[in-house]
């Protein structure tokens, strides 16, 4: 590896990254690339991996993603110059698209007659048909409720469009045109890269220039091996669960992480089979961001200089079961997947905790609510949408570090919006958004507070739309002796006659004059919050977020030193690794989660199309038995 | 009329002084007195003496002093200010701590929102509300904002900003408030949101309003000094102060609206560069400030200044516009060192203590200086500005770890780190330039500040910019800037949502036109007003606006059609597309005013003959030693011309020209480097 010229390189590497996302940016059309940045644009090697990767702009957690699949989907050889590859298929191109809003394109870049990278984008479409506008419903339960699909294909051949592939999709979304903008941006961006490209090679030679993309990627590579080797090595288990849209039901996942030296590997085996939900996503076959990606943040976070290549994950394996939720076949729906993704994040992240001395951060509040409201516009009679908040709640406490308040890691990139601007776009009167005082779960760092909106409608009519919502019940979890954080609530109409509490909605009908209040769930805490600085308990006293009683029960503050040191004095419960909430642990009272693997395992055993029913029998018929559920009771368990 | 400009910097405070009458910009003269940190108007009334000692200015003349002052940064930055509170609308009790939720390194997973300027307990909810169509929902409870103060100023709050929802549409609630605290508690200082920064998103104008408040004593104070002591020293001096759009405003003004200097330092030097560029003929630059630990750049394209509508001082945002900088974090102090196999620079930087480990000021670290001086770029020969002597032994000590590493002399080492260096800044300029869509070959580099005459070359030749200006006055080029700026004030009015006729538009740029002319006229500005006419402006349904120019008829008259006409026409120049049959939305009316102060004008020197004198430097380019000719700034004619290798000396600065440039002495004294194709 040349010193010199890797470090040169990279910062080439990212000069163009950034250039070429900025094209796409700048030139794009609707709202979901403007404002959220749910698109990118970026360079991977013949191996399929990122290189050239913007983080100033654009989705910045796909850098360990991999083209290579859907290279092979369509064939390498018969790649040509001018060549622009398309697909929004999530059942093919070993799973680098993960739901069928994200369109990518690929553009083989050549030298000399041969590929020597592949400059690659994607973009969240605002709509590609199905049965909503924008494609996406929490409750749909297959993927032709999402829009149409396109395996990999070649949407121009040799600079030549397509234009009857492009028809077809276009006949097929409810806005063709500002689509067909937002492809024609991410063109513009791919074509930059090839330029670029082109004259990197100009100025340093095709091989070197080929040299210094292995070296790069494998500088990565090192560095990723240094921070693993810092966990302890064995293997960790942890559950986590997600909650159904209907009634109690809730769906298991099971992570099992092993670290051996320098090189990890995370396992969901055991979990749940897919849903007839929009909660799954895909994760193919190869390593995949989505089912490791506390540890590539975390890799990033305690190597900062580290270069953001797909060479990150490239020590790690991860391995998903086919039809499981996290890796699920045809044709389930995924629109609302992001979700899951971060309950997948909050069980590998119960592994970390314990691959690390001391532990590492407790769950956040594990949901991606996005409130949006939809409301005929009584000057135009036309029906539009506007997005209103994201609505998230606080991350967990950190090793050294309170969790953050109203967000979590996973989702700490979306912005809200002035509720100035919301109120002038919608019918609503934000009455209120700001922390929940007294949600932040104790802890020596307290986890993040909750955040709570309150909603009036002041229009004839609206409906609101809250995807990404979870945690009502299930609370997420303390860490090394920190206490469990809070659980969402959704309120219609509070303190009236007509007070309704609605739990975890999708679709909500406004009248005139009606309330929503929704509290998010809230991190959970970390260590014991009686080793909490007390001069940090009191100053949240003062600033309004704790009353004095919870400081005294919560952390043992008082108003003075001795007083305090008086109510420290008393026993403390043993500092328990994980504190889970009185939901969970009923939960895991009757189904403890060797019996929940075993049960979803055995529902995995039998045809696709059967196992949710299944799985939903044999845990009815188990739930009638007493005590706890046995393994073994799964295994003797008649098929229903 | 006498003209002085002084920009005050963390080492040294500057002075570019014009007699009013003299040969315009070739005759403003220059000087550097060391700064008097923490009391920096010391600094300043030091220089203002030895002009005149040095008889350059007299006593009694009539004067405008135009002045840069970073007092208020420094109090946000270092977060001194006096303690506050913030009246809010019920239900918003964390304006300042949600913010706009999002974490600036989602990815790092100890990543922190910065803490609000005021804690929480000093945020005070106030039982009122207007909508969004500015009507009054609940109306205001006085009684509630009069305990609220009470309580504030009672626990030690200084000042009370007011920020309540919708302000910037019906200030009714604010005003009501200002007044009912003021009715019952007096003198206090209040500050209310729609006066300081009309606009809609109530984040941004609760942080300006609370940034305006904490800024004003660090500046009130630092201001009376000054004119106190301008009182009896230069009693017909006029005391003006550089704001962040780049322009000024009088002092009294930066008094009440500090917050308009927050982002000023860095901007004196684009409107230097602008109103160079402008002598020069050179309509698209790109600006480069190179100091010790970090390298602001910015923009001009077609002659215009690039503005922000989103800069950020400290913690903290700023939507008033502002002059647009990037800053790189790569300066002459920039450590080099070596992660794990690679070569790195910074972006920890040795900064002014210890320093560059050639200083001899204690530094062991290699840094950008050092390497410098090991390519003979600078010389123990020649002391930097200051009188500082620089060892090139000890710059060989430090770089002998990171030399033996790469298996290399540390010359050799040295030319490494300053290749590292170039790429970590290219790796920023180059998306910043590409923002605006313009290619690097058609930008000019202009290069001010410390280092930048010996690596904005280096940088040029990387990222593909022909050609390079180094002005003159390239020391003080910041104080130069606050010689050739204007008075200048923005102002806004938020009509998002609302119904807009001709006539509503007209009126509303009328009604702006009468501030503009108000706030002029109390500079004492006897200017007459210019206006530049803007709307911000949007696809139905889509977030994301352009800021539009428009033609005073245009505006003036409020026509509709025309302003549609001109957002397609921006969209699609900026962004390649336009959509003239979709609907547009238009979510702001913007005007800036501009009064226009005497400056220096272009008056060429005469070209002169004759061959200056030179001694030779190696120094090393590419991998390979040259003797290098070494000229004196000074000794060269206007005229001139050379083919690089070469090295051209000032009193404060250094100029490196590499051998694929060719350099030459513009009519007005400034270095040209030209690229050879």
């Amino acid at each position: 590896m040349d010193p010199v010229r890797t470090e040169v390189m990279r910062n080439r590497f990212a000069a163009i990254a950034e250039e070429a996302s900025n094209v796409a940016y700048r030139t794009a059309y609707t709202t979901f690339v403007k404002q959220t940045q749910d698109y990118q644009v970026a360079l991977a090697s013949l191996d399929g991996e990122f290189f050239a990767y913007p983080m100033r702009a654009g989705v910045t957690s796909s850098v360990c993603q991999n083209v290579r699949g859907l290279v092979d989907e369509i064939g390498l050889d018969t790649l040509k110059p001018g060549d622009i590859v398309i697909t929004n298929d999530p059942f093919s191109g070993d799973a680098l698209c993960t739901h069928t809003m994200d369109i990518h394109l690929l553009r083989p870049v050549f030298r000399d007659g041969r590929i020597i990278a592949f400059a690659w984008a994607f973009i969240h479409a605002s709509d590609i048909g199905g049965a909503v506008p924008g494609s996406i419903s929490p409750t749909s339960y297959e993927v032709f409720q999402e829009g149409v699909r396109i395996r990999p294909a070649l949407l121009y051949r040799e600079g030549e469009l397509n234009a009857q592939l492009w028809h077809f999709f276009a006949d097929n979304s409810r806005i063709p045109e500002l689509i067909w903008g937002d492809l024609q941006a991410m063109l513009a961006g791919l074509a930059l890269l090839d330029t670029r490209m082109q004259e990197l090679c100009a100025r340093y030679g095709t091989a070197a220039l080929r040299d210094s993309i292995a070296d790069v990627i494998a500088l990565s590579e090192l560095k990723a091996r240094q921070a693993i080797a810092r966990l302890t090595d064995g293997s960790y288990e942890f559950s986590d669960y997600l909650e159904a849209y209907n009634g109690d039901g809730h769906i298991f996942l099971h992570a099992r992480m092993t670290v051996a030296g320098d090189s990890l590997a995370v396992d969901f085996s055991g979990s749940d089979p897919q849903v007839r939900y929009a909660l799954n996503f895909v994760t193919g076959e190869r390593a995949h961001p989505f089912l490791c990606m506390p540890v590539i943040n975390w890799i990033q976070t305690v190597e900062p200089t580290i270069p953001v290549t797909g060479g990150i994950i490239r020590p790690i394996r991860t391995h998903a079961p086919k039809g499981t939720l996290m890796n699920a076949e045809f044709p389930a729906a995924m629109g609302n997947r992001w979700v899951a993704v971060m309950r997948v994040y909050d069980a590998v992240l119960g592994c970390l905790n314990q691959a690390l001395p001391g532990g590492l951060a407790a769950a956040g509040s594990g949901q991606a609510g996005i409130i949006s409201v939809a409301a005929v516009d009584a000057r135009t009679g036309r029906r539009h949408v506007s997005v209103v908040e994201p609505f998230i709640g606080g991350s967990g406490g950190r090793q050294g570090a309170d969790g953050v308040d109203g967000i979590d890691q996973p989702v700490a990139f979306l912005r809200s919006a002035p509720a100035e601007v919301v109120e002038v776009e919608t019918s609503l009167v934000l009455r209120s958004f700001r922390f929940e005082p007294g949600s932040a779960a104790p802890g020596r760092h307290r986890g993040g507070y909750a955040m709570r909106i309150e909603l009036e409608n002041r229009g004839l009519a609206a409906t609101v739309t809250v995807r990404g919502l979870d945690r009502f019940r299930v609370q997420p979890w303390g860490v090394a002796g920190g206490a469990c954080g809070s659980a969402a609530s959704a309120v219609l109409n509070p303190g009236t006659p007509e007070e309704r509490d609605i739990g975890k909605i999708d679709v909500l009908e406004m009248r005139r004059g009606d309330v929503l209040r929704m509290i998010t769930p809230s991190g959970g805490g970390f260590g014991d919050p009686f080793t909490r600085d007390p001069a940090l308990v009191l100053s949240e006293v003062a600033d309004g977020l704790l009353t004095a009683e919870q400081a005294r029960a919560q952390y043992g503050v008082a108003g003075d030193a001795e007083a305090t040191a008086a109510l420290r004095a008393g026993p403390r419960p043993p500092p328990g690794s994980f504190s889970l909430g009185p939901a969970r642990t009923a939960l895991e009272a009757k189904w403890p989660p060797a019996a929940s693997m075993a049960l979803a395992t055995r529902a995995m055993a039998a045809p696709a199309a059967l196992r949710a029913h299944i799985l939903a029998a044999l845990r009815a018929d188990l739930a009638c038995t007493d005590g706890s559920v046995t393994p073994a009771a799964v295994a003797a368990a008649p098929d229903p | 009329m006498l003209r002085i400009g002084i920009d005050i910097g963390g080492t040294f405070t500057d002075f570019a002084v014009w007699n009013g009458e003299a040969a315009g910009y070739t005759a403003v003269a220059a000087l550097k007195v060391p700064s008097t940190p923490p009391h920096f108007a010391a600094g300043v009334q030091r220089g203002l003496e030895a002009l005149l000692a040095q008889g350059r200015i007299r006593a009694d003349q009539e004067m405008l002093i135009v002045h840069g002052t970073t007092v208020s940064t420094n109090a946000v930055i270092e977060r001194s200010g006096p303690p506050l509170a913030l009246l809010v609308t019920a239900g918003f009790r964390d304006i300042l701590g949600v913010a706009r939720l999002r974490l600036d390194r989602p990815v790092d997973l100890f990543a922190r929102r910065p803490a609000p300027l005021i804690p929480r307990h000093r945020v005070h909810e106030i039982d009122e509300r207007i909508l969004a169509d500015g009507s009054i929902d609940r109306p205001l409870d006085p009684d509630g904002v009069v305990a609220a103060a009470r309580a504030a100023i009672a626990s030690g709050a200084a000042a009370i900003a007011v920020c309540f929802l919708h302000a910037y549409r019906n200030p009714a609630h604010e005003q009501a408030a200002g007044a009912a605290i003021r009715a019952a508690l007096g003198d206090v200082d209040v500050v209310l949101s729609h006066e300081v920064w009309p606009q809609q998103s109530e984040y941004e104008r609760a942080s300006a309003a609370l940034l305006n408040a904490y800024a004003r004593r660090a500046m009130s104070g630092y201001i009376a000094e000054l004119e106190g002591w301008l009182a009896t020293t230069l009693p017909k001096a006029r005391l003006l102060v550089t704001k962040s759009n780049g322009g000024v405003m009088a002092a009294g003004e930066a008094t009440r609206m500090p917050i308009h200097t927050l982002l000023s330092g860095p901007a004196a030097g684009v409107t230097a560069s602008a109103a160079l560029g402008a002598m020069l003929g050179e309509a698209n630059l790109l600006t480069m400030d190179m100091g010790g630990t970090s390298t602001d750049i910015s923009m001009i394209r077609d002659g215009r200044i690039m503005v922000s509508h989103d800069g950020r001082v400290g913690e903290f945002p700023l939507m008033m516009p502002v002059t647009a900088i990037e800053a790189i974090g790569a300066g002459g102090g920039s450590i080099a060192w070596l992660d794990g196999p690679v070569l790195k620079v910074g972006p920890r930087s040795a900064g002014a203590a210890p320093g560059p480990a050639c200083y001899g000021r204690g530094g062991t670290l290699p840094t950008v200086s050092d390497a410098y001086l090991l390519c003979g770029y600078l010389s123990e020969d020649a002391p930097l500005a200051g009188g500082l002597h620089l060892h090139r032994a000890l710059a060989d000590t430090a770089m002998a770890p990171i030399a033996a590493t790469l298996s290399r002399d540390s010359a050799a080492a040295a030319e490494a780190v300053l290749a590292v260096a170039t790429a970590n800044m290219l790796a920023n300029a180059l998306p910043f330039i590409a923002r605006l869509g313009v290619a690097p070959a058609e930008l000019t580099l202009m290069i001010f500040g410390g280092a930048g005459a010996i690596h904005g070359p280096l940088l040029a030749d990387e990222i593909g910019i022909g050609r390079v200006v180094i002005p003159r006055v390239a020391s003080v080029f910041c104080a130069y800037g606050c010689l050739v700026s204007d008075l200048l004030y923005d102002v806004v009015r938020s009509v998002h949502g609302e119904a807009l006729d001709a006539a509503a538009v007209a009126a509303i740029f009328a009604g702006l036109r009468g501030q503009g002319a108000d706030w002029l006229a109390a500079q004492a500005g006897d200017a007459a007003p210019a206006f530049e006419y803007a709307a911000d402006i949007r696809y139905a349904g889509q977030s994301f606006d352009v800021s539009v120019g428009l033609d005073a008829s245009t505006a003036e008259r409020g026509d509709l059609a025309a302003i549609a006409a001109a957002f397609h026409a921006e969209h699609g120049r900026l962004f390649g597309h336009a959509s003239p049959r979709a609907d547009i939305e238009i979510m702001a009316l913007r005007l800036r005013v501009r009064g226009n102060l005497p400056r220096p004008g272009a008056v060429a020197r005469p070209l002169a003959q004759g061959t200056p004198p030179h001694r030779t430097r190696r120094a090393r380019f590419a991998g390979a030693w040259h003797d290098t000719p070494l000229f004196a700034w000074a000794d060269l004619p206007v005229g001139w011309r050379a083919a690089g290798p070469a090295i051209i000396e000032q009193e404060t600065a250094t100029v490196v020209v590499p051998p694929a440039f060719t350099v030459a002495v513009g009519p007005y004294g400034d270095l040209v480097l030209d690229r050879e194709r």
